[in-house]
């Protein structure tokens, strides 16, 4: 492990140096919020941007100086993140705390109010917590569908044979269609009238077959979809694990006799547990996303509707913007705690490996 | 490939066993199932537009020497192709350009170049975070995570705002930005994980005998993972090609997306679908990303961890 | 343009300049005009830009353009909400939903078009040949008061789209005749005197499996007498149900009663329960789709064009779609009024929820601009333009055009508009319309796929009206 050696003392924080990039922060985020407070949207925009290039300079200054390589290195990175992905979610954030509309000029604080209204009041929160629970739902069927049907597809492939190539290219296609396109056509394969599905299934039934006129054929409907479109994607990065593991290994495994499903958890799976965790965190984050193929198959009915079906109705068809933000905030903080909750279990796993 | 990483004594690694063709047979039994539903899009691209929808579903252009039933065969066609970029879109009238010419193109050029941008500031920071961690080193890249957590209609209204404000709304370096942040998250996270696999000795070893830090980046470093930057790139395109919110609110007439443009088919000249018209724009829109990952395929999966013990 | 424009283009995008000029483009000097419109992409509109490049000569004298943005009628709403309520304030002219109007007005970007009209006795007097109902639905926020914001863009209404091939046939005839003692409706002239019970009839008569004896010959597959939108998208079965509860003696909540006017025991009245439980009895005659509850605009065409079904109630905005060369059963059609109800004086009662769009200037819209708008929209209503418009597959409110005896002669469901015309009302204008709307079609959804009666349904979406309403003031 190479760490760069810190060769000057940090500034104290209210000095007015160059590199002090804590204080360029605090002074950012102050000026900021006085300007988004006291100017109209453009112009405490403008402050903003402004802000933010201080910091980045304080930053650059400050690791050039201290041959802060890590810093040098994630700055872009942070820079480009902070003023298209951190600023508009803090600014989204600052307005789940106020009573405004997006197409209404009129903008009162209202404190929690929202998050209150949106988990206990009368109208709206039965409508949440359903879609909360079907939300809940999906991810849990859909990532473990596709981490299954990915994991098994990956070990498939995970040897060499003659046309390879060939076939893991048309596995891996289906994550290339655009999500409409697959979403359009899959309600066709499902279409009572038109669809293949109930055509063979009324084959060999002789009745007549309706996959979504029910709950539990709407989420099947749903949850194949997504699995299909994105088990490639797990599959694709166990695979990178898998065939990453050294031929050696296997060969000394073998001359101790030892067994396959121990080869597999001894020699294999630290290979792809990495792997498995990233693919596990991005397609949960993605399942809690889930809105499009709702939308498409069945408009949010045989309640289907998810969070993010919700926040849609709400903070776009309804422009109750601070309402959905407050929302969101509520469903990014459970999906924050998920995830760690993955990451402790992943490193604590690490160090006892 | 690398020569210094060779001096160091790295070699290649390949954990894939052999099978032979009773493997492919089982193989290619489930890829064809897997991808039958790409398949039945691309043939109704082929389709006469009044065979889109025929009940049974017709399934093959060829009855394959009468083996499959008439009712299940089509009549292939390249007409739906060129309705993709021009068509009557006025009744009685002659067929116009619809434009996708450009589409394709504003797709071509904004997702390359965003992926490109992510992939290259992206590694320098996760090589960042993985060999210079900064104090609260977990916290940062825990932030980076959050940013693809929220639904993007979310955030789109102050985007949108900073857009116009800053003049970028409807250009080509805005979506292209927007684009870059929105692969950054994965981007980083990937990589930093394959950087994370590497043996740190051989680095070591490599600075001993006196190579600067850039050249142990670019020559030990970056050769050990390049099955993963191509992993990342192939990741990346996919889902800025696909990308869909951000291109229909951010975009203008000149710089719009195929993806925003699809929705023509999906409600097209005063009707519903149109079936052949979405396979056929979905099938060409397929064909550059399925290209690139068959390409980069060989890089996916070449094995390229160098057979030195792990940490 | 060109591939090549477009390297060359891209090529430059990347220089500072380019990319500072991106924003503020356009405008240019005083005798060039852009004016930036943002519409759905469909034939009513890609005509009304075809025949400005082709035929419009501003008098003014300056170079008008008109730069249209064809958005995919899927994510129209989404496109424009946003641009409207982030304040890009990127386009001059907006095709609006007529229950739009006063979420757009209150916040500030439609431009109330008055003082244009007032200046302008010219402009007044076109204004004022359309017909009231689509005025009204169109152009008046509040509803029905004399502030005006729009122009008829595509107006339309839901029409009887029939498959004369099969209804006209001698066997299905004869054995309806025997079945039910009355004739099956076959001719424009009888479509249009059709009751919902005619209607339920041609829908329980003509439920055919494959195989089954139809119109003379074997059914290729499973066939349906009726359907009509039910479903759960946006307004895809509100726009039915009203009508059905308009026709029977019901109300929804009138918008011109507020405050005083209620929504609990308006809209779950009693004629309104029954007008839904009728409704809902329709269901079962209709493809199976409708069981999903999906069963939209779009997906009841797209069966009838297919040749599923022998009647199908939808907007005029998809006939052409009908008579198109794959469309199964172009050569085979016959069209009427929607059904009505008999009133108890024998006369039918035939109100219906009115369909189609007007188009709006925003308040941003520079003062050159307006005034090329006007010069824009004035020729756009000249009788002259809305017959082209017309003959091309458009329609009319204007009511010298609709009333020419060559009208009927365009299209053959032109002969059910002037009429229809007549019964034409509109739901709600108000800015909480889609809070009303999305509640009230996951109410209806519930309903159509049987989870719950007509009573209840009603209930909720009473409830909901009256609570949501008071909230904002809109009921006292």
């Amino acid at each position: 492990m190479t760490t760069t050696a810190q060769f000057l003392p940090a500034p104290p924080l209210f000095s007015p140096v160059a590199h002090n990039w804590k204080l360029a922060i605090l002074a950012g985020l102050v000026v900021s919020a006085v300007a988004i407070v006291l100017f109209p949207a453009k112009l405490s925009l403008g402050v903003a941007g402004a802000m933010a290039a201080l910091i980045a300079a304080a930053f650059t200054v400050n690791a050039y100086r201290r041959r802060y390589y890590g810093g040098l290195l994630v700055a872009p990175a942070i820079a480009v993140l902070f003023v298209m992905n951190i600023f508009p979610l803090l600014w989204s954030l600052g307005l789940s705390f106020f009573a405004y509309q997006s197409n209404n000029q009129s903008i009162r604080f209202v404190g929690l109010n929202n998050y209150i209204k949106v988990l206990t009041n009368d109208i709206a929160a039965p409508a949440n917590w359903d879609a909360l629970i079907n939300t809940g739902m999906f991810v849990v069927f859909t990532v473990a569908l596709q981490m299954i049907t990915g994991f098994l597809l990956a070990m498939l492939f995970a040897k060499q044979f003659p046309l390879r190539k060939y076939l893991l290219i048309l596995v891996l296609t289906p994550m290339m269609l655009s999500v409409v396109a697959s979403g359009v056509f899959f309600s066709y394969y499902y279409d009572p009238t038109f669809g293949i599905l109930s055509y063979v299934m009324g084959e060999i039934t002789g009745n007549q077959f309706i996959l979504m006129d029910n709950k539990l054929g709407a989420v099947a409907g749903i949850v194949f979809t997504d699995a299909w479109m994105w088990a490639p994607f797990v599959m694709l990065l166990v695979l990178a694990g898998l065939v990453s593991v050294p031929k050696y290994l296997y060969e000394a495994a073998a001359i101790d006799r030892v067994s396959k499903p121990r080869q597999f958890w001894t020699i294999t799976f630290p290979y792809i547990r990495g792997l498995l965790m990233l693919a596990l965190l991005f397609r949960t984050i993605e399942a809690f996303k889930l809105y499009d193929l709702v939308y498409i198959l069945i408009r949010g009915g045989q309640d289907t509707k998810t969070i993010a079906y919700l926040i849609t109705e709400i903070a776009n068809e309804q422009n109750k913007t601070s309402e959905g933000a407050a929302l969101s905030y509520v469903i990014l903080f459970m999906v924050i705690v998920l995830t760690n909750l993955y990451l402790y279990l992943a490193n604590r796993r690490n160090k006892g490996a | 490939m690398a020569t210094l990483a060779e001096k160091f004594g790295l070699r290649k690694a390949s954990g894939v066993g052999e099978a032979g063709w009773g493997h492919t047979l089982i193989v290619a039994l489930v890829s064809l199932i897997y991808f039958l539903p790409v398949l039945m899009i691309i043939f109704t691209a082929f389709k006469p537009s009044a065979q889109a929808l025929s009940v049974p579903p017709t399934l093959s252009p060829t009855s394959l020497f009468g083996l499959i039933p008439d009712q299940f065969v089509f009549t292939p066609t390249l007409e739906n192709f060129g309705q993709v970029f021009n068509r009557v879109m006025v009744s009685g009238s002659a067929a116009e350009p619809t434009g996708f010419d450009v589409f394709f193109f504003n797709s071509f050029f904004i997702s390359s170049v965003s992926v490109l941008l992510a992939l290259v500031i992206g590694t320098l920071a996760s090589y960042g975070f993985s060999r210079y961690p900064l104090k609260g080193n977990d916290t940062y890249l825990f932030i980076i995570l959050t940013t693809r957590m929220l639904p993007a209609i979310v955030v789109i209204i102050p985007i949108i705002l900073m857009f116009r404000t800053v003049g970028l709304s409807g250009s080509y370096l805005g979506i292209i930005m927007l684009y870059t942040a929105f692969n950054l998250a994965f981007t980083i996270w990937m990589m930093k994980s394959f950087f994370d696999e590497l043996s740190y000795d051989v680095e070591d070893a490599a600075r001993i005998d006196g190579s600067s830090e850039i050249k142990v980046f670019m020559k030990i470093c970056l050769p050990q993972v390049v099955a993963g930057l191509a992993a990342t790139f192939v990741f990346g395109l996919i889902l800025t090609w696909n990308e869909f919110l951000f291109a229909l609110l951010l975009t203008g007439v000149d710089t719009r997306t195929v993806p925003v443009a699809m929705n023509q088919a999906v409600s097209s000249g005063g009707r519903g679908t149109d079936w052949t018209l979405l396979a056929s724009i979905e099938t060409l829109f397929l064909i550059p990303v399925f290209l690139v990952t068959f390409f980069l395929q060989n890089h996916l999966l070449r094995g390229v961890t160098f057979g030195t013990v792990k940490r | 343009m060109t591939i090549m424009t477009k390297m060359k283009g891209a090529a430059t995008a990347f220089s500072f300049a380019a990319l500072m000029s991106v924003g503020g483009a356009s405008l240019a000097s005083a005798e060039d005009v852009t004016l930036t419109m943002a519409v759905p992409d469909w034939p009513p509109t890609r005509i009304m830009k075809k025949f400005f490049d082709e035929q419009y000569k501003p008098k003014s004298g300056n170079t008008v353009k008109l730069e249209v943005d064809f958005i995919p009628w899927p994510d129209f709403y989404t496109r424009v909400n946003a641009s409207l309520t982030s304040g890009e304030q990127k386009y001059n002219f907006i095709v609006s939903d007529s229950q739009w109007l006063g979420a757009f007005v209150e916040g500030g970007y439609f431009r109330k078009i008055n003082d244009l009209l007032d200046a302008d006795p010219d402009f007044m007097a076109t204004f004022k040949t359309i017909h009231p109902n689509p005025l009204n639905a169109y152009s008046t926020y509040p509803h029905k008061t004399e502030n005006y914001y729009g122009f008829p863009q595509f107006p339309d209404v839901l029409v009887n789209f029939a498959r004369a091939d099969i209804i006209c046939h001698d066997e299905e005839q004869k054995n309806f005749q025997a079945k039910y003692g009355k004739k099956l409706p076959c001719t424009g002239e009888e479509l249009d005197a059709m009751t919902w019970d005619d209607f339920k009839n041609v829908g329980e008569f003509f439920q055919r499996k494959k195989g089954d004896m139809l119109a003379g010959k074997p059914a290729e597959d499973d066939f349906y007498g009726i359907a009509f939108q039910a479903g759960k998208g946006y307004d895809f079965s509100s726009m039915q149900i009203n009508g059905f509860i308009w026709q029977m003696g019901g109300d929804t909540w009138d918008e011109t009663k507020a405050p005083q006017g209620q929504a609990e025991g308006v809209v779950n009245s009693p004629a309104a329960v029954e007008a839904l439980t009728k409704y809902l009895d329709l269901i079962q005659y209709m493809p199976p789709v409708a069981k999903t509850g999906t069963m939209d605009i779009f997906v009841s065409d797209q069966l009838f064009r297919e040749g599923k079904v022998a009647m199908n109630i939808d907007w005029i905005g998809l006939g052409e779609a009908s008579l198109a060369a794959d469309s199964k059963v172009k050569d085979k059609l016959v069209f009427g009024q929607m059904p009505g109800t008999m009133g108890a004086d024998g006369k039918m009662i035939r109100w219906s929820n009115i369909g189609g769009q007007p188009f709006v200037l925003t308040t941003w819209t520079t003062e050159s601009q307006t005034k090329e708008a006007v010069d824009f929209v004035k020729w756009w209503l000249s009788n002259d333009i809305q017959h082209q418009f017309a003959a091309g597959g458009g329609q009319s409110a204007v009511k010298a055009v609709y009333e020419d005896p060559k009208y009927v002669t365009y299209r053959p469901w032109n002969r059910a508009w002037a009429p229809q015309l007549e019964w034409q009302k509109d739901v709600w204008h108000v800015p909480q319309f889609f809070e009303l709307l999305t509640q009230q079609q996951d109410q209806f959804d519930l309903a159509i796929t049987g989870k719950q009666d007509a009573k209840t349904t009603l209930d909720n979406i009473a409830k909901f009206q009256q609570d949501k309403l008071k909230e904002v003031g809109l009921i006292e």
